[in-house]
């Protein structure tokens, strides 16, 4: 028979192993579980310098923006905004029929449209733009909810871009309408660059002769392979 | 007084010694690697947003595009968070009255920004750029996780730099066409073969570089 140290120690010794244990069951419970809080930071080497990133905190202002709003009243260079055909779709007092000088209406520019109207537009217009995209769909719903409309909803359904008073719009109304909105419709000028902005303009009018188009609008040579596909 | 004499039982101290110097460095390495790791300590992280903004209804349900409320990530470094007016685009009309808006309604009022928390955040000695990676085949969900099923959003990648290293260094295997860049359900792994992912890399010049500077900048 070994002889044996003290009970005391034997316990110690016990729990303590015991007590290595525990964190690899912590860790891997931390690994685990999403945590509200971040992580704490022992070492700090350079991770938070005195500097401001985009939409980081300022203390020094008032409303705590590093990134500073332009002062009211002031112009940017470049941002005199005063071309009525680039910026509003204006010519002489009526609305644009063409692309502002610098824009090509080219396949490209198209399919840029295109992009941007799926991101953009298609949540309530629907990407064949009959007003039937997702956000518009829910809404309706919340409208037509038994209980009454929740929350003070208050929707109206969007247009369809193959209304017959929206297929008569001008290429410069649908570019003013995506930048500053129109009844019901908050204006994208903030949100969508102004190229993409004639880019969507340019790709509506597209989307409206596709969904009005008749045999005739078809090239003779492709008018075959269409009529294959339409069977 | 007698001499001091160690008792029998002394003698198993040494093995016990020895087994402490074997495991215990061993403990230590595993405790640093594993407990200490960024995928312990940041991957996780899910804080509570002053807006109960549900990621799961708007990108996921409604299918509404990343680029709808991030717009500057294809044009910029930083992947900006939207402007409470975008918020307000739909919600001027749709549930305004809802006790969950209540923050955003109040910043629509005061023009004063809402305080969104940030969870990912790269330490301000590493430099990122968004628009370099999804205009060339990144998606978000190769960094973002599904984050159209996030009812809430948390930190899915350790944003280490041995992590963005793995990809740096096989770029290959998480490369997409850029048409399907904010689809977060393609899986680039499956949907594509080894070739076509390998013509991606040569149609976007990818040629990722590894020297410090590229992001210690």
């Amino acid at each position: 028979m070994i002889p044996m140290p003290p009970r005391w120690m034997l316990f110690t010794g016990v729990l303590a192993a015991l007590a290595l244990a525990v964190p690899p069951f912590v860790i891997a419970r931390v690994r685990a579980t999403p945590d509200p809080n971040r992580a704490v930071h022992i070492f700090f080497d350079m991770d938070f310098q005195p500097k401001f990133k985009p939409q980081t905190v300022n203390p020094l202002f008032a409303d705590g923006r590093s990134q500073r709003p332009a002062v009211l009243g002031t112009v940017a260079r470049g941002e005199d905004n005063l071309d009525t055909h680039l910026n509003d779709g204006v010519v002489n007092g009526a609305w644009a029929e063409t692309l502002p000088a610098g824009l090509e209406m080219t396949r490209e520019f198209l399919e840029r449209g295109q992009q941007r109207y799926n991101i953009h537009c298609s949540v309530c217009h629907g990407y064949a733009g009959y007003g039937d995209g997702t956000v518009n769909k829910r809404a309706m719903e919340l409208m037509s909810s038994s209980e009454g409309p929740a929350n003070g909803t208050s929707w109206v359904q969007a247009k369809s871009l193959h209304d017959p008073v929206v297929r008569e719009h001008r290429l410069g109304m649908l570019y003013n309408v995506a930048t500053n909105g129109i009844r019901n419709m908050a204006g994208y000028g903030t949100q969508i660059d102004l190229n993409d902005r004639w880019a969507i303009a340019a790709y509506v009018k597209a989307l409206q002769l596709s969904q009005n188009a008749s045999m005739q609008d078809v090239p003779p040579e492709l008018r075959d392979n269409l009529k294959k596909e339409v069977k | 007084m007698s001499r001091f004499l160690f008792p029998r039982w002394s003698n198993l101290l040494l093995p016990t010694i020895i087994l402490a110097a074997a495991t215990i460095p061993v403990y230590a390495i595993f405790f640093v690697a594993y407990g200490l790791s960024p995928k312990t300590l940041e991957v996780g992280y899910q804080p509570e947003q002053p807006v109960p903004f549900s990621h799961a209804l708007h990108a996921g349900e409604l299918g509404m595009d990343c680029r709808y409320c991030h717009t500057s990530v294809e044009k910029a470094a930083h992947a900006s968070v939207p402007a409470t007016q975008t918020c307000m685009n739909c919600h001027t009309q749709i549930r305004p009255e809802s006790p969950k808006l209540a923050k955003l309604k109040d910043s629509y009022a005061t023009g004063l920004p809402v305080e969104w928390t940030r969870i990912h955040k790269l330490p301000d000695f590493a430099f990122f750029d968004h628009s370099a990676h999804v205009n060339r085949g990144v998606g978000c969900v190769e960094c973002h996780g599904r984050v159209d099923k996030m009812e809430v959003v948390y930190q899915k990648s350790p944003l280490s730099m041995g992590w963005c290293l793995e990809c740096h260094r096989n770029p290959d295997s998480v490369l997409r066409p850029t048409g399907e860049i904010t689809n977060l359900a393609f899986d680039a792994a499956t949907e594509l073969s080894a070739e076509e992912r390998k013509a991606l890399k040569d149609k976007f010049h990818i040629n990722p570089s590894e020297d410090c500077s590229t992001c210690h900048r």
